[in-house]
């Protein structure tokens, strides 16, 4: 495990990236939870700090009122899911980042002992059309199977090292769209969660099946690193903007998304056109992890991920609850044929510490 | 350009004494004039006003001005009105940046954000960005020159249509990259286009393709500040082959045959951004503005009515949009590259501007007038491009004295200085020979140099009373032969001058009238780089 003293300089840039980050105000009161709402029971109101991406979920009156029924009034801000760490959460009951390796370095610092709890996760997958499916497939970088399939990573990763463009690859003449360098487009890695966990992926690809941790292995990965993120130059904020693109025709052939934003696209009975949905071999779930500061912030936790109702909705709005349900395989018949149900060969990659994580995104941008 | 951006030979210090006046300038409310309507004045500056509930301050890409319609029927829905502040995306982006959209908007609506986020402190201010439409940037042809060229529309790469300028078979017009996101982008795609780059520009392809853009470049007969008078100008001249431009505006014309290069295009997502400076009720407002905006009837009408690409999946591409898919070519990742490519096709790649200062120094101008104009012409001199020709031409009862200043790249600081003694030794005195004077300009100027964008700037604070009188230069215009009717002029409206006189001459020769009574006399000078 590095530290401070084998990455210098490392914690204290991410630290001024952070505070730089809350000058600008990031933290932001979307959701207010109905405070009037007249549930005939005591409401505890639950002060929350949450990824964006989750903000819809908890301004869905459903959800409002799934909660309330409960007991609960919900108030969530929300906020970069690395910029939380920056934040004083005084007054917070709890804090909600979109994967594990924040949430893990929120507890080391407000002292949360217990397990922390993961409600409800969603893989990163890459978005393509059908053509740059195809012609991917054609070329053994990916394996196809109606509207969705396999994008293999290390096949990928040498494509990239290599410099491959699609002109290279056989197919691709008959699609003009399909020219210049073959690469992802993510969000940017030092801003954006996806981004982060995108360089978590490829670098544990890279390194042969292991996390990188050591000052030796960010060295041996980062020229790599720096080849995915270089060649797309200006970088969406969030993948929400980048998906958006993705549907109306512009933007890069392959973008990365969560799962949970195609899933919730689908829900909504919207005409996903000839959108193929490509799980990475090896990829990184964003692990919605709540970091419990308070005793009602606690049971909230666990009710998220134990409440039918609330684990429904989350299925609506695409998550993937925790434990063993069916809840996300059952839920719309059209959503099987785009989404792999049960992650079948695919694999999770561990995610390395933040001090490391924030290292590669650094020189990933050079 | 924004001084506060990519200040070239620019020092420091001049940037930021210039970003103070930046976006003013540029920004000018729908109410009192719309970019894409050619026919009215430009104002300087525009104040986008007191916060009203219900209603969003949005600093607002020019692109948008055909967004009226669509405001409109959002209005009818939601209740909330938009109220657009035009500006150039540099401008926008530097006002960000220093902190300054604070308490002035509610919401940021460029065509793109790309140029944005490679400014760090200015991304900071957005909250979240929605893109609400698309449209990629295309050549827009004359369907004869398409024929003789023997295109096929589906089939034109940039290297076809760099083949065609340098062959001497197109010209085009295009807006100025600094202050109109479309010249931008279009800059953008080119640069992209033509160096055979895979992936992002880097500045080692800049290098490498400047050959070639400079080639590429000789092409260009037309720049302006906004698509509009880009569109009047085009009418007017009549010998341009093509326009570069958004999708959406060549469409909107429909008299072009509107091309898409096959290896790849930028496209403006138009996102709607909420800021960080302001409060959670008016976040809130952006986001029903933004869901609105999204909704398929909502997203039919801006395809319908703008002929930009819907963002949802459910609604489909207005009629006439084809819907086959191009490469995106990346935008630079980095500020270097960026501003590295607007400054070489500043001072290197396009034509260089000649322009006479037609200027009135009458006995009118004596004190605070002279002064202002001084100061407004000083500050310009960090305006000035390499290979910039410019002529000083104060009058009075006549012209005073001609003196010209070229800005030789290898040594800008010369004529710089030049033109800034000049502006120091200038003095009030005499009648106004408004006519006179014009008619000498034109004369300086002589057989127009095809290789310059040639114009004319007239500022005057009054009526013309010495000289010729304005059926005398209509006269003498209309006896002007070839090129030299080419030459527009674009006149100042400042402190008593009559603006139906100054208008008649804008609008005889092709020029655009600029208002500086009511906003400052920098701030047209300004807004006119754009032009020239």
């Amino acid at each position: 495990m590095p530290s401070a003293s084998t990455l210098p300089g490392v914690r204290r840039i991410a630290g001024i990236v952070l505070a730089v980050l809350l000058l600008g105000g990031v933290v932001v009161a979307v959701v207010a939870g109905r405070e009037e709402q007249d549930t005939g029971t005591a409401t505890k109101t639950v002060r929350m700090v949450i990824g964006s991406e989750k903000a819809e979920f908890f301004a869905d009156p459903d959800v409002v009122k799934a909660l309330a029924a409960k007991g609960y009034t919900v108030k969530a801000e929300t906020s970069g899911s690395w910029a939380m760490e920056g934040l004083d959460l005084k007054g917070y009951d709890v804090a909600f980042p979109s994967s594990q390796a924040p949430a893990a370095e929120l507890a080391k610092k407000y002292g949360v002992k217990q397990t922390l709890t993961r409600p409800f996760y969603s893989p990163l997958v890459v978005v393509a059309h059908r053509n740059a499916a195809e012609v991917l497939a054609a070329n053994g970088l990916a394996t196809l199977d109606e509207h969705r399939g396999t994008l293999k990573m290390d096949a990928y990763l040498d494509a990239a090292r290599d410099d491959r463009t699609w002109q290279q690859l056989r197919g691709a003449e008959k699609y003009g769209e399909l020219t210049g360098t073959l690469y992802i487009a993510s969000t940017d890695p030092e801003t954006s969660n996806s981004g982060a966990l995108y360089l978590a992926a490829a670098s544990y690809v890279a390194a042969g099946g292991r996390v990188v941790a050591s000052d030796a292995d960010v060295a041996r990965t980062a020229p790599l690193m720096r080849k995915l993120i270089g060649v797309q130059g200006a970088q969406q904020s969030s993948t929400d903007a980048a998906f958006r693109d993705f549907v109306s025709g512009a933007g890069n052939p392959l973008v990365l998304v969560y799962e949970s934003q195609v899933a919730a696209l689908l829900g909504d009975g919207q005409s996903p056109g000839d959108l193929v949905v490509l799980y990475p071999d090896t990829t990184v779930n964003s692990d919605h992890t709540v970091v419990p500061l308070t005793e009602n912030g606690r049971a909230l936790g666990e009710l998220l991920g134990s409440d039918p109702r609330l684990r429904e909705l989350a299925v609506r709005h695409g998550f993937r609850p925790q434990g063993a349900g069916t809840e996300f395989a059952s839920a719309g018949a059209d959503r099987g044929t785009y989404l792999n149900q049960r992650l079948s060969g695919v694999r999770q990659a561990p995610v390395p510490t933040s001090a490391v994580l924030h290292e590669l995104a650094r020189r990933a941008r050079g | 350009m924004t001084r506060g951006t990519r200040p070239r030979r620019r020092t420091a210090a001049l940037a930021l004494a210039f970003a103070s006046v930046a976006v003013l300038l540029t920004a000018c409310t729908a109410e009192e004039q719309t970019p894409g309507d050619p026919g009215k004045p430009v104002q300087t500056p525009g104040d986008p006003g007191e916060p009203v509930p219900g209603t969003l301050r949005v600093l607002a890409s020019s692109e948008l001005a055909d967004m009226t319609t669509v405001w409109a029927q959002v209005e009818r829905e939601t209740g909330i009105k938009v109220r657009p502040t035009y500006t150039g995306t540099l401008d926008a982006v530097d006002l960000l940046a220093e902190g300054r959209a604070k308490g002035k908007f509610d919401a940021l609506w460029l065509s793109s954000n790309d140029y944005l986020r490679l400014r760090p402190e200015a991304a900071r201010q957005i909250v979240s960005e929605t893109p609400v439409m698309s449209s990629p940037v295309a050549i827009g042809v004359k369907p004869g020159t398409v024929r003789e060229l023997g295109w096929k529309p589906d089939d034109v790469t940039w290297s076809d249509i760099d083949e065609a300028v340098t062959g001497g078979k197109l010209t085009y017009g295009m807006t100025d990259p600094s202050r109109s996101n479309s010249g931008f982008s279009t800059l953008i795609s080119v640069a992209s286009g033509l160096s055979g780059a895979q992936s992002a520009l880097t500045d080692a392809d800049v290098e490498k393709a400047t050959p070639k853009l400079k080639e590429f470049f000789k092409g260009q007969q037309l720049t302006s500040g906004s698509s509009g008078w880009l569109a009047q100008a085009y009418d007017r001249r009549g010998d341009v082959d093509a326009l570069l431009n958004y999708e959406s505006v060549l469409k909107a014309r429909k008299d072009l045959t509107v091309i898409r290069p096959r290896d790849g295009v930028v496209t403006a997502d138009y996102p709607l951004s909420s800021l960080a400076s302001t409060g959670q009720e008016v976040r809130d407002d952006v986001r029903r503005l933004t869901e609105a905006l999204r909704t398929p009837t909502i997203q039919r009408l801006i395809t319908d009515s703008t002929m930009r690409r819907p963002v949802v999946a459910s609604v489909a591409p207005a009629a006439g949009l084809d819907s086959g898919r191009r490469r995106e070519l990346p935008f630079p990742g980095s500020r270097s590259v960026a501003d590295g490519l607007l400054d070489a096709y500043d001072n290197e790649l396009r034509r260089p501007s000649r322009t006479v200062y037609v200027l009135d120094t009458s006995g009118s101008m004596k004190g605070d007038r002279l002064d202002r104009l001084k100061t407004a012409l000083t500050e310009l001199t960090s305006e000035f491009r390499d290979r910039e020709e410019v002529t000083l031409m104060p009058f009075g009862s006549e012209v005073k004295s001609v003196r010209t200043h070229v800005v030789r790249p290898e040594d800008p600081r010369a004529g710089l200085d030049g033109i800034r003694a000049d502006t120091r030794r200038l003095s009030a005195s005499g009648d106004t020979a408004i006519y006179t004077s014009l008619q000498e300009a034109y004369e300086r100027l002589g057989a127009v140099d095809r290789d310059t964008f040639t114009s004319v700037v007239l500022m005057t604070d009054g009526e013309n009373t010495a000289g010729a009188g304005p059926e005398d230069f209509d006269g003498f215009y209309a006896r002007l032969t070839g090129h030299q009717r080419d030459i527009p002029v674009f006149p100042i409206l400042f402190g008593d001058s009559d603006r139906a006189e100054l208008e008649h001459i804008a609008d005889l020769t092709g020029g655009r009238l600029f208002d500086a009574r009511r906003g400052s006399l920098d701030g047209a000078f300004e807004e006119i780089r754009g032009y020239q």
